[in-house]
C-alpha cells in the first residue's frame, strides 16, 4: 500500500495520516507528524531574497510531480543476492555491518555477530522504533527539528525509513557500516538516518545515496557524538544527474567527542545541503570535509555552520570544488562562537578549482563571534588550472588530458588524504578520475 | 645514430611582440653548447619554444630534431622524442607527489600506454590488457628511482613530496636533474639550472649533467655565470643579445664575458651583429 492508495493526494494532511496508520505509530510520532505537516504548510517556499536561497533557484521544481517512492527491488539473503552494482559497491569498503535500502525498503542487512553481541544496534529505523522506542523517540528530531526549514518539515511529515545505529559506551567499531539506499526514478523520498555513538563509543559510518533519476530525495541526518564519543560520518550523494536533492544534516558534539564529516556531493541536478556542527560540549573536536565536482548544469550548493556553544572546542572545516562545463557551486559558511565559548579554536576554508569558462564558483564565508579570546580563521580561493602547470607536466611527457587529471587529483589531494576509510577514498579517486576523463 | 636538434633561423613572437629573431643553432648529442646573455635577451623564450609552450607564436623558420620538423608536435610528443627542458623556475603542483607524477612521465616517454594498447604487458607477454599496465611496473620504477636518487645525489624524501611544493630554489634546480636522469632525454635544454645553487649544488647539478653527457645526452646550457663552466666543459659557448646569437666560439668567451660584462658586447657587437636574415 502507498499513499495514493489511502488518499486522493500526494501531499496533504491525509496522506500524513495514512502513513501514521499505515505503520501503526505511537501517538507522540503521530503528532510530531502533524506539527512537521503544519510547519511545513506555514513556512514559504524558498524566498530567494532569504541569504540561504539568495544564489539556489528551484527553477522547474515541482513537488506534486513527484510520488511517492514505492520500492520495487525484493529483499536479498546474502550480499551476492543483491543487483550487481550494490554488491559491487558494498565490496569496495572492508565492512563491520551493511544495510542497503531500496526506497525505504530494508532489503538487506548484516552485522558482525560479535558487535551485535555487544549491544551495537544497526538497523533500519521501523525496527529500531519497534524494539527501541524509547531511544528513538529521545533523538528523532530532537537534533535537526522539522521547523528548521521546509523540506526538514516535509520531511519529518512524512519519511518512513532510514538508517539507525546505536554504538554502546566504550565499543569502538574498528571496521566502518556501510549503508547504501538505491533510490527510485521519479519518486519522492524522505530517508532519515539517525546515528548515535554512546559515550567513548567509536564508530565509521559510510552512507551512499545512489540512482533517483528525475525524482526528489529529500534527506535528514541526524548524528550524536556523546561524550569523548568519536562519530566519523561519510555521507557520499551519487545520486543521478538529474535528481533534486535536499538534505538537512545535524550534529551535535558532546563533551570531548570527535566527529568527522566527509561530505562528497558528486550527483544530482540540483542540491541544497544544510551542514551544521553543534559543539555543545567543552573540549569538543569537529571536522567538516567538502568535496564536490559539478558538469553539465549541475548545482551545488553547501551551507555550513560551525556553531561553537562551548569553550575550548575546535574546528576545521575544508571544502574543495572543481566546477566543469556550466555548472555552478555555492558554498556559504559561518562560524558562531557564543558568548563564553572561550579558546575556540575553528578553521574554515573553501577552495574552488575552475576548469571551464562556462562555470562559476560563489564561496561566502562569515563569521560572528562573541567571545574575545577566541581564534577564528576562514578563506576562501576560486583558481584556474594555470597554462603554465600544464606545460610542466606536458613538457614532461604526458598527455594534456593525464597533466590535467593529475592537476585536478592534486588539487583533491588535501581532502582525499584526510579520508579515514581507504576504500572511500578509492571511490572517491575513481569518482574524480570519471570525472576528468581518461586519456 | 646521434640525434640532432637544430634550430633554423627562428622568430618567435610572444603576446604580439617578436622576440627571437632569427635565431640558427646546432646541439648534438653527447655535446654541451653553453648559451650566455642579458636579462630579457631571449634566451628561455628559446628555450620553450623548443619545448613547445603554447604563449610562444613560431612566425618563421623552424625546429627540427633529426631532419624532422617538431613545430606541430605538442610538447608531450617532443618529449617522447627526447627533448628535455630543465625549467628555470619549475612550477610547484600541490598535491601530485613527485614520484606518481614521475612514474606517469617516465611511462609515456618510454611507451608503456602504447604497449599496454598493442595488449604487450610490461614484462613482454602479450595477452590481455591489463588494468595499470599503461604504467611502468611499480617495482622497477621504484627501484630505478632509488638508484638514480643516490647516483644523482638527490634525497629520497623527495619522493614522497609534492612536486616542488615547498621545494627550495636548489631543491628544484635538482629536482629537475633527478627528472632528466629519470626521462634520458637525448637532447636536454638546461635553462639556468646553475642559478641561486650554493657551491654543494652547483657541484651536484654539474656533475648531473656531466653522468648524462657522458652516457649521450646532449645539452643547451643556458647560464648567466662562468662558474658553472669549471664544472661543465662546454664543447661552444655562443653569446646571446636583443633575440639572436651574436657570436659563438669555445670556452674563452666564457671568461671574456665574465671580465667585461654585456656592456662589452653591446658596444663591439651591437653593430657588428649580423643583421636579422629578413633584414638581408
Ligand atoms: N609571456 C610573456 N608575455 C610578455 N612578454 C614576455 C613573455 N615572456 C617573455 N616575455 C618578454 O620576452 C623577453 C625575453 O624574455 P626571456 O624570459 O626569454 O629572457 P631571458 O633571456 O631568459 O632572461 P633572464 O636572463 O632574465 O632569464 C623579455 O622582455 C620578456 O619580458
Ligand atoms: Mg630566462
Amino acid at each position: 500500500m502507498n499513499i495514493q492508495e489511502l488518499t486522493q493526494e500526494r501531499y496533504s494532511l491525509a496522506a500524513v495520516r495514512a502513513i501514521s496508520e499505515q505503520y501503526q505509530e505511537p501517538e507522540w510520532l503521530r503528532q510530531a507528524r502533524l506539527a512537521a505537516w503544519e510547519a511545513f504548510m506555514a513556512l514559504p517556499w524558498p524566498d530567494y531574497s532569504e541569504e540561504t536561497w539568495r544564489r539556489t533557484r528551484l527553477t522547474g521544481f515541482n513537488l506534486e510531480q513527484f510520488p511517492p517512492a514505492a520500492s520495487d527491488l525484493p529483499a536479498a539473503a546474502d550480499r551476492q543476492a543483491l543487483p550487481a552494482d550494490l554488491a559491487r559497491n558494498l565490496a569496495m569498503i572492508q565492512s563491520a555491518g551493511a544495510l542497503v535500502f531500496s526506497d525505504d525498503r530494508l532489503i538487506y542487512a548484516d552485522l558482525d555477530a560479535d558487535l551485535a553481541g555487544r549491544g551495537v544496534i544497526f538497523t533500519d529505523l521501523r525496527t529500531a522504533l519497534r524494539q527501541h522506542e524509547e531511544v528513538v523517540r529521545a533523538h528523532l528530531g530532537a537534533l535537526a527539528p522539522a521547523g528548521e526549514n521546509k523540506f526538514a518539515a516535509l520531511h519529518y511529515a512524512l519519511w518512513r525509513n532510514g538508517a539507525f545505529l546505536y554504538a554502546p559506551p566504550h565499543v569502538a567499531l574498528e571496521k566502518p557500516l556501510q549503508v547504501i539506499t538505491q533510490v527510485s526514478g521519479g519518486q519522492a523520498l524522505f530517508p532519515h538516518s539517525l546515528f548515535i555513538g554512546a559515550e567513548n563509543s567509536e564508530v565509521t559510518i559510510v552512507e551512499d545515496f545512489v540512482g533517483g533519476a528525475r525524482g526528489l530525495c529529500n534527506g535528514v541526518v541526524e548524528n550524536y557524538p556523546m561524550a569523548a564519543a568519536r562519530l566519523h560520518y561519510l555521507h557520499l550523494q551519487n545520486l543521478e544527474t538529474s535528481a533534486w536533492n535536499v538534505s538537512t544534516m545535524r550534529a551535535a558534539a558532546q563533551r570531548d567527542a570527535l566527529y568527522r564529516q566527509l561530505q562528497a556531493s558528486w550527483g544530482s541536478r540540483l542540491s541544497k545541503v544544510w551542514i551544521d556542527l553543534e559543539m555543545e560540549g567543552p573540549g569538543s573536536h569537529g571536522e567538516l570535509l567538502g568535496l564536490y565536482f559539478p558538469q553539465g548544469r549541475q548545482h551545488i550548493d553547501h551551507h555550513t555552520n560551525q556553531n561553537h556553544k562551548r569553550e575550548h572546542a575546535t574546528s576545521d572545516l575544508l571544502f574543495k570544488g572543481a566546477l566543469d562545463d556550466k555548472s555552478r557551486s555555492v558554498y556559504q559558511g559561518i562560524i558562531r562562537v557564543w558568548p563564553g565559548a572561550q579558546k575556540t579554536d575553528a578553521y574554515q576554508k573553501n577552495d574552488n578549482l575552475i576548469l571551464s569558462a562556462g562555470a562559476r564558483a560563489d564561496s561566502i564565508p562569515g563569521l560572528e563571534i562573541e567571545a574575545d579570546d577566541v581564534r577564528c580563521t576562514h578563506g576562501a580561493t576560486s583558481a584556474k588550472v594555470q597554462d603554465e602547470y600544464l606545460f610542466y607536466l606536458m613538457a614532461r611527457g604526458l598527455g594534456r588530458k593525464t597533466a590535467k587529471r593529475m592537476i585536478v587529483q592534486g588539487f583533491f589531494e588535501e581532502v582525499l588524504n584526510r579520508v579515514p576509510v581507504q576504500g572511500v577514498r578509492d571511490k572517491l579517486e575513481a569518482e574524480i578520475a570519471k570525472r576528468v576523463g581518461l586519456e | 645514430m646521434t640525434a640532432t636538434l637544430e634550430i633554423k633561423d627562428l622568430h618567435v613572437k610572444v603576446a604580439d611582440t617578436e622576440i627571437l629573431k632569427g635565431v640558427s643553432l646546432t646541439i648534438r648529442q653527447g655535446e654541451v653548447h653553453a648559451m650566455m646573455g642579458p636579462n630579457g635577451s631571449g634566451k628561455s623564450t628559446l628555450a620553450y619554444a623548443i619545448a613547445g609552450h603554447p604563449h610562444y607564436e613560431i612566425t618563421g623558420g623552424d625546429i627540427l630534431f633529426d631532419g624532422q620538423s617538431i613545430l606541430d608536435m605538442a610538447p608531450d610528443e617532443r618529449a617522447k622524442l627526447g627533448v628535455f627542458l630543465a625549467f628555470q623556475y619549475p612550477v610547484a603542483i600541490p598535491g601530485v607527489s613527485f614520484a606518481n607524477f614521475l612514474r606517469a612521465a617516465v611511462s609515456n616517454v618510454r611507451g608503456y600506454k602504447e604497449k599496454a594498447r598493442a595488449g604487450v604487458s610490461s614484462n613482454g607477454e602479450t595477452g590481455a590488457k591489463v588494468i595499470g599496465s599503461e604504467l611502468m611496473p611499480m617495482r622497477e620504477f621504484r627501484q630505478e628511482l632509488l638508484a638514480k636518487m643516490d647516483r644523482f645525489n638527490v634525497d629520497r624524501a623527495f619522493a614522497r613530496r609534492y612536486l616542488n611544493d615547498g621545494f627550495s630554489g636548489g631543491e628544484k634546480k635538482r629536482g629537475e636533474v633527478l627528472q632528466m636522469a629519470m626521462l634520458e632525454p637525448k637532447i636536454a635544454i638546461l635553462d639556468e639550472s646553475d642559478s641561486g645553487l650554493d657551491i654543494d649544488a652547483l657541484r651536484v647539478v654539474s656533475d648531473g649533467i656531466n653522468k648524462l653527457v657522458a652516457d649521450g645526452m646532449g645539452a643547451l646550457l643556458i647560464t648567466h655565470y662562468q662558474r658553472i663552466l669549471n664544472y661543465v666543459k662546454p664543447d661552444k659557448v655562443s653569446v646571446f643579445y636583443n633575440g639572436r646569437i651574436v657570436l659563438t666560439g669555445g670556452p674563452e668567451i666564457a671568461h671574456m664575458l665574465e671580465e667585461k660584462g654585456y656592456g662589452w658586447v653591446e658596444t663591439e657587437m651591437g653593430e657588428l651583429a649580423p643583421a636579422a636574415p629578413d633584414h638581408a
